[in-house]
């Protein structure tokens, strides 16, 4: 066995563990620190597969921004923890993912599963005619032969191929539009808003219900909803 | 025969993956508390991460359009933690519960 083994699999039994703990355990806060650890193992794979940019990518972004997020909601929802862990429909979802685990270890796994096209019709709605090392352009590995390395200057080739109109530009384009879009978005929509501005929001509510009570009168209609009361908006901005 | 590298064959990473895909899944299904589900869908968004590496550096690590996959999957994860989870905060505001099975306010 070598080193490279060795360390796989102390790896891989580090992610899965922890994202094992991760949704089993009832403390929140602990399933985020855990969490971390499976981040840690992925980049960990990452530099086993020799791409040290997303190893640092993975630290950066997952460990360094979205476990933060989380860590920092868990904290903002406090008295949420500690909760019952599993909803009514885990039993269901366990045998799910089990079967959906079985189903790719079989089509990825060592073994080979064949299936008789000509018995079960159904399965070659899945067989493509086309063989997947003709795709694009892309220069496969051959099957039986060495696996090329990583050239030297991997990170320069794939920056260049994200502004490149004949590669990544466009997806490049969407998803920074995507991500500033989210930003915004997510300020928006978590932002504490002031109570001045929940006045207005149920004075101008009580407005549009009133002009709609009126409109309906006018249509010769009873408003199926009553009008407010004169109190309510006073009652409100009191408060 | 497999094609080995650092002799690792690259089914071990898809075992891996699917593994923690599956437990991510559990997770997004079976938790009572919507950060946990949140948590879930991280974990699933890093087997695929692992998974198209994994098939770049195995199939074609001469070309750049794995790392041009994984980099977008690790962008739409951020934006993904970031909206939901302010989500996650209007709706606690709202409710003080942050219970996906009680968020039925738009049934019908």
């Amino acid at each position: 066995m070598t080193i490279h083994q060795v360390l796989f699999i102390v790896m891989a039994l580090a992610i899965l563990g922890s994202a094992i703990f991760v949704v089993t355990t009832s403390n929140l806060f602990r399933a985020a620190l855990m969490l971390i650890l499976t981040f840690f193992g992925v980049a960990g794979l990452f530099v086993l597969l020799d791409i040290g940019l997303f190893a640092v990518a993975q630290v950066l972004i997952y460990i360094g921004a979205i476990s933060i997020l989380l860590i920092f909601a868990v904290m903002l929802t406090r008295g949420m923890q500690g909760m019952v862990p599993r909803n009514s429909q885990a039993v269901a979802a366990a045998v799910t993912v089990g079967i959906i685990f079985a189903v790719l270890l079989l089509l990825f796994g060592p073994f080979r599963v064949t299936v008789d096209v000509a018995r079960w019709p159904v399965f070659s709605l899945f067989a493509g005619n086309a063989s997947p090392r003709d795709v694009g352009g892309i220069e496969w590995t051959p099957p039986n032969q060495p696996i090329p390395s990583v050239p030297e200057t991997y990170i320069a080739d794939f920056g260049r191929s994200l502004v490149d109109l004949n590669q990544y530009l466009l997806p490049f384009l969407l998803i920074a539009f995507l991500v500033d879009v989210v930003l915004a978005g997510a300020i928006f929509v978590a932002r504490q808003r002031r109570p001045a501005e929940v006045i207005e929001d149920r004075r101008r509510q009580a407005e549009e219900a009133a002009e709609e009570a009126e409109a309906m009168r006018q249509a010769g209609m009873a408003p199926d909803v009553a009008p407010l009361p004169e109190g309510a908006v006073a009652s409100t901005a009191e408060h | 025969m497999q094609n080995l590298l650092n002799g690792i064959p690259l089914w071990w990473y898809l075992a891996v993956s699917a593994a923690l895909f599956c437990i991510g899944l559990y997770g997004a299904l079976a938790r009572k508390n919507a950060i946990a589900l949140l948590m879930g869908v991280e974990l699933m968004l890093n087997a695929a991460n692992i998974n198209l590496l994994a098939f770049w550096r195995y199939l074609a690590p001469t070309s750049s359009g794995g790392l041009a996959f994984a980099a977008f999957v690790l962008v739409i994860a951020a934006a993904e933690a970031a909206v939901g989870l302010a989500l996650i905060i209007a709706v606690y505001r709202i409710t003080r519960s942050i219970d996906p099975e009680k968020l039925d306010q738009m049934k019908l």
